[in-house]
């Protein structure tokens, strides 16, 4: 189990602690991970400049097919993107031709055969949910999660391949496995409302509040996060919410290697549960005590 | 003469750029907290917290870095170890040949330059600084992430260096072949009594030293070869090494040679002493107002960062830091040959979007040097497609806070109501619909339309949709609105039927299509295979070509 690590661009300064822990449990898992310098997955370009979207998101995929190495990455929207991209390469041969014309300059080449798996494909899939439980030492009790599956993960389903479009589960199993208790909710395939908020951030603050109390509403304890965007979404709500009696929220948001890390017997620290907004020490409490 | 004038002149130029500089640093604003301070507030702050850091345990990390971060320039090993072998020549080179030129003769009583080690040493550092400066140059004119962020003043300073160097081992070379040198040394130093002293001795120099006497001038023979050695052991030999010691200068003046008496007849020994001097008090002059100037400011920096985090930092210091940030880049373009998106270039041809390009951009617009509404928009595009990946920042061998200088622009940038470049696109997409909107146009869609919107092929499938307006009952925008209709303008199935009346300005126009938080929930559920959620993408696209924002340079 190798894999170029695709970090993506928001992780290094605003989520670090997502990083943290995705490298300390997936080490523990014997993936190895391997470092490239990639280049933006283009997501963000994609809404007003097309053509450097696909030569971003090529060029990333490019150099790990170099190393011949699959690709995984922690944040949902560079998933999304590599694969949305993959599929327009896929399809346009011409599109395909013109972006390999530019990336021949510094001696690259996008063949196709490189896979994109988010991490939680490497953990379900390559790693498996029997190895998972045998890894969970001290599992939770009495933690019901919400669980946000991440839009651009699961859709356009033909293109991304997460999981079974029409009976979501994956995510499910993980946290299952760690002895949480998904919950039923109204925002687990919803957005956050991280892509509108450059253009709209009123429109983008009511969306990712209103995951946030739907979650509360659902009486889950936490909100299971799987992106680096919808994470930075949830910490600024939070900052902008006053103190816990006030605000109707879940009582925070926990990135899934965290929840895991934390039941497999890594410390709070190895997972960087301090560097949450707000402070995910709290999940502590939820552990079965021996 | 001339030498002290161009001296006391370079240094007097020295003192007041660099006095110019400081002032600079005390007025540029970055950001628009920065303007809240006097230089007055900024100098005392500063002023506080390096004497605070100096008295705390941060002194011992603040010369750790300066030694590894300045001497060895570790942090320009994450660049490219090419990048820090070329700026480790340059920088030892120089340091070297400054030593040698300037506090050797000062600090060392028995200092003679044309002795050893100085004779050899000098040599080296010139070889080492005129390598450093040709890799440089090299890298600069080869590598395209390189070459697009090379200006001429890049290439101006290394040409500099190179002719400082080049212009000292043509002086010493022609030094050494010179007759005229040789008998100015005898009527300086020698103590010759007889006739043929001169010739004597000018035997051994010929033969051992290099000096190219002119055909028959200096008879050859073994008696006077050996009165020769014994005046030059006399009078010359505490002096003078072996000129071979000089290893670059040597080869050089054997070139020469068979030019001596031509080089003589134009006294070329004298014009590239005055080259050389005046390449180097050149030098010192323009240093505050080129990139050499990160000899002084790039180890300050380096020091402050490691005193103390920026955002720790008071904001009157912090004003301070980034005005002199501005002047710590030396433009090595590390930045932007790992930036996360830099590709964005080859089809947004906008250099603002590279970092060292958009950092020389701040610089000019905080000096108020540009014609600031044409400047703001192509900025505005740079500094939005920047992801703060914390990259630049990370790498920067001058240890400038990238991330910072960019967070502020863009609010200096929102206050001069230059906001993001999507929001702008949004705003003049939804006032070229406004007037078509009142009076109801009708018209069949027209090729070129279509056309425009093949950017991602599959743009066609809006044609399909027959008004079951599942997409817009499965939109979580259209849920957030009391009144969508009248909020959003169109709702996503009646841009998508709007698509197939061709009615483009409106469904660029309507505030969904900016709105849209691409979750592809429409799409999902569309019982026609519309992709609708790639038209809204696509539409944008068309609004920022068609606006040109794509074209803007």
């Amino acid at each position: 189990m190798k894999y170029a690590l695709f970090l993506g661009c928001k992780i290094p300064y605003y989520v670090p602690h997502y990083e943290t822990a995705t490298r300390r449990v997936l080490g523990e898992l014997g993936v190895e991970l391997v470092d490239l310098e990639f280049p933006c997955c283009g997501y963000p370009m994609r809404h007003l400049y097309f053509r450097s979207y696909m030569l971003s998101a090529a060029r990333g995929l490019a150099l790990a097919e170099a190393q011949d190495l699959n690709i995984t990455t922690p944040c949902k929207c560079c998933f999304g993107a590599l694969k949305r991209a993959q599929k327009f390469l896929a399809d346009n041969p011409e599109l395909l031709q013109d972006v390999n014309a530019e990336l021949a300059a510094e001696g690259l080449k996008y063949s196709g055969k490189v896979q994109v798996r988010h991490i939680l494909q490497v953990m379900h899939g390559d790693v498996g949910l029997a190895e998972l439980k045998s890894r969970v030492v001290r599992p939770y009790e009495r933690l019901k999660a919400a669980i946000l599956y991440g839009c651009h993960a699961v859709r356009p389903s033909e293109v991304t391949h997460f999981d079974d479009p029409s009976n979501l589960h994956l995510i499910d199993d993980l946290v299952e496995v760690t002895g949480a208790t998904p919950v039923t909710w109204a925002g687990r395939v919803s957005c956050c409302g991280a892509p509108v908020r450059e253009r709209n951030e009123e429109l983008a603050l009511a969306t990712i509040r209103r995951r946030l109390s739907e979650a509360r509403e659902a009486k889950a304890d936490i909100l299971v996060i799987n992106c680096a965007y919808s994470q930075m979404q949830a910490e600024w709500a939070y900052s902008l919410a006053g103190p816990p009696p006030q605000r109707e929220l879940v009582e925070g948001p926990v990135l899934y290697p965290q929840l895991l890390g934390l039941s497999m017997g890594l410390t709070a620290k190895d997972v960087a549960l301090d560097r949450n907004t707000p402070n995910g020490e709290y999940l502590i409490s939820f552990l079965r005590r021996d | 003469m001339l030498f002290d004038v161009a001296l006391y002149t370079s240094l007097a130029v020295l003192v007041a750029g660099l006095a110019y500089k400081l002032g600079r640093w005390l007025t540029t604003s970055i950001g628009p907290e920065s303007r809240n301070y006097t230089p007055a507030q900024r100098l005392s702050a500063s002023l506080k917290g390096l004497a605070r850091a100096l008295g705390s345990r941060s002194l011992g990390p603040m010369m750790a870095a300066l030694v590894s971060d300045g001497l060895f320039q570790r942090r320009s090993l994450g660049h490219s170890r090419w990048a820090w072998a070329a700026h480790m020549l340059i920088f030892w080179g120089m340091m070297g040949l400054i030593f040698l030129h300037a506090l050797g003769p000062v600090l060392i009583p028995s200092f003679t330059a044309t002795l050893n080690p100085w004779l050899f040493l000098r040599n080296l550092f010139g070889v080492m600084l005129l390598a450093g400066a040709v890799m440089a140059l090299w890298r600069r004119l080869r590598l395209p992430g390189l070459r697009r962020t090379t200006h001429w003043a890049d290439r101006a300073a290394l040409a500099l260096l190179a002719l400082l160097v080049l212009s000292g081992f043509a002086l010493e070379g022609a030094k050494i072949i010179s007759v005229h040198s040789f008998d100015q040394m005898i009527e300086e130093y020698g103590s010759l009594a007889e006739d043929n002293d001169r010739a004597a001795l000018g035997q051994v120099w010929r033969e051992h030293y290099g000096v190219a006497f002119p055909q028959g001038q200096v008879p050859a023979g073994l008696e006077l070869m050996e009165q020769g050695l014994e005046l030059h052991q006399d009078s010359c030999v505490d002096c003078h090494d072996m000129p071979q010691w000089a290893f670059a200068s040597w080869p050089l003046s054997r070139a020469m040679a068979p030019m001596a008496g031509w080089l003589e007849s134009v006294r070329a020994a004298l014009w590239l002493y005055y080259l050389h001097f005046l390449a180097a008090f050149a030098a010192l002059a323009i240093l505050p107002f080129s990139k050499f100037l990160h000899i002084f400011t790039g180890p300050l920096l380096l020091m402050i960062r490691v005193a103390v985090p920026r955002e720790d930092m008071d904001p009157a210091a912090r004003a301070l830091v980034r005005a002199l940030e501005l002047d710590v880049c030396t433009h090595c373009g590390a930045c932007s040959v790992h930036c996360s998106v830099a590709e964005a270039v080859n089809h947004v041809p906008n250099l603002a979007v590279l970092p060292s390009e958009k950092l020389m951009a701040l610089g000019r617009l905080a000096r108020g040097k540009t014609d600031y509404g044409e400047m703001l928009d192509v900025m505005r595009q740079g500094a939005y497609m920047c992801t703060s990946c914390l990259r630049c920042t990370l790498l920067c061998p001058v240890g400038i806070n990238l991330q910072d200088l960019w967070f502020a622009m863009k609010d200096d940038l929102e206050e001069a109501g230059y906001g993001p470049t999507s929001r702008a696109v949004a705003g003049q997409a939804g006032e070229s619909a406004g007037p078509s909107r009142k009076v109801a146009p009708f018209k069949v869609a027209s090729g070129d339309f279509q056309r425009d919107l093949g950017l991602s092929v599959q743009s066609g499938s809006f044609r399909n949709c027959y008004r079951c307006a599942t997409c817009s009952n499965s939109c979580p925008v259209v849920f957030s609105y009391e009144n969508p209709k009248e909020e959003l303008d169109l709702l996503p199935h009646q841009i998508m039927h709007s698509l197939g009346l061709g009615l483009s300005d409106e469904a660029l126009g309507a505030r969904m299509t900016w709105y849209c938080l691409t979750c592809y929930r429409c799409q999902e559920a569309c019982p026609q295979g519309v992709k609708v959620a790639d038209v809204l993408y696509e539409l944008r696209n068309l609004a920022a070509a068609r606006q040109g924002q794509g074209e803007s340079c």
